[in-house]
């Protein structure tokens, strides 16, 4: 297939059947449409082009700023869409909640600008949020931003009126699913999907799934959330359902490891609210009836991987390392590590017959600020590295380890012991106990 | 009526056991009158203990500093005279909290004066040997000023900085915006306040920098925090010799006990503002939510009231965020900097210290079918100001020892009202479920009022009369009380021990 520009690419998804050995329901055929096949990688490329679209051109010419309130999927679409429009792209998010997304977005060369948090004491005159605030400086009088509004643009929900929709009924030979689930992030395309398969059957079912209110699921509002969301109308779902973060990706995993559907969490989310809306009226299904139900894929895996470290460090299960200063227990450190105190440590540094190296295991800031005259600087996180492979210095060389206030170098001058060095200590109450005992300190 | 939606205070001891004194309470409004404030002074020295043993896990130094005003009472601030005095000091930030801070106890090493300051109370902090932690470049030279023209002794001074907002940060890549502060200096132009700082060195020691951020996200602190340890480094450099960094308050309270609770309650607020429930509050106040063509608007005016982790859990679990520039934990950056730490809670310190009591005057229907009541108070909106700073959570209902109940009777709807003559005179906006009606002569406790809502907003408006507040102690298994004036650290029943 050739095109002329990436965005031709977009849209046009497979839909593809899950298989029954996985989700169990005997009269009811299971179909994922895989939006994480976007060129961009996931559902939001189509509203992001189409809210932007027509705008890019009038927009370079002025030199505007797109701006978005995102801290995902759409983010990612339109710094893309920016950037082959020689445009600037600012991201305005409450958090990035998502580090691999974050470092994309900035990769992709956006702006990210992060809103404060909640007044602690509050304010009661003071009630326009922090958003509020951010939608009255993009409508000054300069025409600097072009501002896409996802939650509000109605051009989000005709992207999905104009393409999923439509592309879901013909790929089901012109008949609408008897169930269309999908995830409320924007609403935008369960909008417009369920619009679209309405008009073509009325007694289509559309289920909206919404985040359990404490818990987190990239892409997804809690219940509250959705009513800020001002393309939300309750009357677009015969049901709104939460999903748990555990849920999701719990349904992650079985799309990923059994059905070769390479989803992220929402994907994941969508498919686990899917069959557990499913099942029971499967079982009220006569032998004979078939059914068909169409959930959506929002995008692909690889950016959730801290998500999921996060929630279920199992699921991302690493072997015990070797030579680790972490697997000494206290009594171990208490009585394996060579210990010294300040004033021996000064004349150990000053007459010792060979004079001993000293490790300041300080972080490059405070080492350059402040530190023993003549040691070196080895990051602990560094020295963690070091040490995993061997012991980075020669036996015959002493060796005294100095952290803030003597933990650390302990467990180091313990495990180096361990590993076979004769002469290792660590500097008794760190570098605070040699300062308080007026040792010298110095910069460079 | 649906399900009643409680909003359960989150009690722990000895408040829980206080409650459950009702004789013992219904004896001290009754001799007292209505309102009453109640505190518990040894609390609050548990809780200073608390945010110490946060100190202790990370193997920081410096102290915790009681912000004073989140409640003007004696008691309190003499309690805490008596704890270590390298661990616990106060925070003051006026001449009245300082001469009280003084006449209670404190030693001026362990007072931080904050805040703008007028000239009395800059030349008693500096007369004294109070910290004086600078709110601008003009303070500095006043200051300066006073040390010299009346010989005082050479004043400990901190540099409040603020307005951190950063060019993206070198390793997180993203700008943090912050909510703009009416206090302290900008940090841009910390360079010119050292260089003062460096002038005044005849009146004037810096021993440390400081700010205050007022918002719950850990992410702004983390950038000023490590914004404030490059500048100590820089002031270093100098060849200044600063020594703390003092991060304000902030840590939050967690006053109602269940998450469910909250945010069932909340996303029915939500709901009812927009249309789609009938209405929970006084003629369908949203507390700053707003119905717009159906989509919710405006930011609830609603102080976090179930926070999973507040106070010293807070503090712990911002020494454990990441720096933004370097990555190492904010504890790990102040310990390898040599820096020690300063706090300054308020509410936090005085978490389950006390509790407000009102007594029922008067019970009504509140309108002629929905079944709620609407219920006069001994008190009025300015005696407890929960609502006042959006903290939602339900009061206690005392009843009347002895008193007949009609045990047949279930959870009700109640709206609050106060003793003014004014229909803004609500002490809740909010229908508050009760478990049951309450009758004249009953009492409402409103628990943790200590931090903000006890004396802060009272006012003698109608000549209605102000609290008393009372301490109450634990003794063995009675409860004592006096006066809150009467209350020194060493007084037991039958006079002070010697």
């Amino acid at each position: 297939m050739r095109y002329d520009s990436i965005t031709e690419a977009i849209g046009n998804t497979p839909l593809v059947r899950i298989d029954p050995a996985v989700h169990g329901l005997r009269h009811i055929d299971l179909y994922a449409k895989l939006e994480m096949l976007n060129p961009f990688g996931s559902v939001k490329d189509r509203a992001a082009w189409h809210m932007a679209g027509p705008g890019l051109a009038a927009a370079a010419e002025r030199g505007a700023t797109v701006v978005e309130l995102s801290s995902g999927n759409t983010a990612k679409a339109l710094a893309l869409l920016a950037g082959m429009h020689g445009l600037r792209f600012r991201s305005v998010t409450n958090r990035m909640r998502v580090p691999e997304i974050k470092d994309l977005l900035l990769l992709l060369g956006a702006e990210i600008e992060e809103l404060p948090g909640q007044s602690e004491c509050l304010d009661p005159t003071d009630t326009d949020d922090p958003l509020t605030r951010f939608h009255q400086t993009l409508t000054g009088p300069d025409d600097t931003y072009l501002h896409t509004d996802q939650y509000f643009n109605p051009r989000n929900t005709e992207a999905h009126a104009a393409g999923t929709g439509p592309e879901i009924v013909k790929d089901l030979d012109g008949r609408a699913p008897d169930w269309f689930v999908a995830c409320v992030g924007t609403a935008g395309s369960s909008t417009g999907v369920a619009r679209v398969l309405r008009e073509h059957d009325p007694g289509v079912r559309v289920v909206g799934l919404v985040a359990h209110k404490s818990d987190f699921i990239p892409g997804i509002r809690t219940i509250d959330e959705v009513h800020q969301v001002g393309l939300f109308d309750p009357a677009t779902y015969d049901t709104i359902e939460s999903v748990t973060a555990d849920e999701a990706i719990d349904g992650m995993l079985t799309l990923i490891r059994r059905c070769g559907l390479l989803t992220g969490p929402t994907g994941g989310a969508a498919f686990h609210g899917a069959v557990r809306h499913l099942r029971p009226l499967d079982a009220g299904l006569a032998e004979g009836e078939r059914r068909t139900a169409v959930f959506i894929v929002c995008d692909r895996a690889e950016s959730y991987l801290g998500y999921v470290r996060q929630r279920r460090p199992e699921l991302l299960g690493r072997t015990a390392r070797r030579h680790s200063a972490s697997a000494l227990s206290d009594a171990e450190v208490r009585a394996e590590a060579a210990v010294i105190d300040a004033a021996e440590a000064r004349r150990w540094i000053e007459d010792g017959a060979p004079r001993p190296l000293v490790v300041d295991l300080r972080g490059p800031q405070a080492y350059a600020a402040l530190h023993i005259d003549g040691s070196v600087n080895i990051t602990d996180e560094l020295f963690e590295e070091l040490v995993r492979g061997g012991l980075p210095f020669s036996k015959r060389q002493p060796v005294l380890l100095a952290c803030p206030v003597g933990e650390k170098s302990a467990r180091y001058a313990a495990l180096l012991t361990r590993m076979g060095h004769p002469d290792v200590r660590s500097l008794s109450g760190g570098i605070v106990a040699w300062r308080d005992a007026g040792a010298p300190l110095v910069r460079d | 009526m649906r399900t009643p939606l409680y909003l359960r205070p989150r009690l722990e001891p000895p408040l829980d056991a206080l409650l459950e004194a009702a004789p013992f309470l219904h004896t001290l409004a009754d001799s007292l009158g209505s309102p009453l404030n109640v505190l518990l002074p040894d609390r609050i020295a548990d809780n200073a203990a608390g945010f110490r043993a946060v100190y202790r896990d990370h193997r920081l130094g410096g102290r915790v500093y009681y912000a004073h005003k989140a409640n003007q009472a004696h008691s309190l601030v003499r309690r805490l005279t008596a704890t270590d005095p390298a661990a616990v000091g106060i925070d003051v930030a006026s001449l009245g909290e300082l001469r009280h801070a003084l006449e209670c106890g404190f030693t001026p090493d362990r007072i931080m004066a904050t805040g703008p300051k007028d000239p009395e109370f800059l030349w008693l902090a500096a007369r004294t040997g109070a910290r004086v932690n600078l709110d601008s470049p003009a303070e500095l030279d006043q200051l300066a000023a006073l040390v010299r023209k009346y010989g005082l002794p050479r004043a400990d001074v901190l540099l409040r900085l603020s307005e951190f907002e950063s060019s993206p940060s070198a390793a997180s890549g993203t700008r943090v915006l912050f909510r703009r502060s009416r206090f302290g200096s900008p940090v841009r132009e910390v360079d010119s306040l050292v260089d003062a700082v460096e002038q005044h060195a005849d009146a004037v020691r810096l021993t440390g920098v400081a700010y205050h951020l007022d918002t719950t996200g850990i992410a702004e602190k983390a950038v000023a925090l490590e914004t404030c340890v490059a500048v100590m480094d820089a002031c270093r450099a100098r060849g200044l010799d600063p020594r703390v960094i003092d991060i304000g308050g902030g840590f939050g309270v967690g006053y109602v006990a269940d998450a469910a609770q909250w945010e069932r309650y909340t996303t029915e607020l939500a709901e009812a503002v927009l249309g789609t429930r009938p209405a929970l509050t006084w003629r369908g106040h949203g507390y700053g939510m707003r119905n717009e063509g159906g989509t919710l608007r405006g930011a609830p005016a609603l102080y976090p009231a179930h926070r999973p982790t507040a106070g010293p859990g807070y503090l712990d679990e911002l020494l454990r965020h990441p720096a933004p520039a370097t990555g190492r934990p904010a504890a790990t950056l102040l310990l390898e900097h040599l820096y020690d730490l300063a706090v300054e809670p308020g509410r936090a310190l005085v978490d389950q210290c006390g509790l407000t009591l009102a007594r029922v005057l008067d019970v009504r229907r509140a309108d002629a079918d929905s079944g709620d009541l609407l219920v006069r108070l001994g008190m009025n909106a300015g005696d407890v100001s929960l609502e006042e700073h959006g903290v939602l959570v339900d009061p206690v209902l005392v009843p009347r020892p002895g008193a007949r109940t009609d045990a047949d009777e279930g959870p009700v709807g109640v709206y609050l009202a106060g003793n003014l003559c004014l229909e803004a005179d609500l002490i809740t906006r909010r229908r508050v479920h009760l478990p049951r009606p309450p009758s004249v002569g009953d009492l409402l406790a409103f628990a943790n009022t200590a931090g903000y809502a006890m004396d802060f907003h009272a006012h003698r408006a109608q000549r209605q009369p102000l609290a008393r507040t009372v301490a109450v102690t634990r003794e063995r298994d009675s409860w004592r009380w006096r006066l809150d004036e009467e209350y020194w650290p060493i007084t037991e029943a039958g006079g002070p021990v010697s």
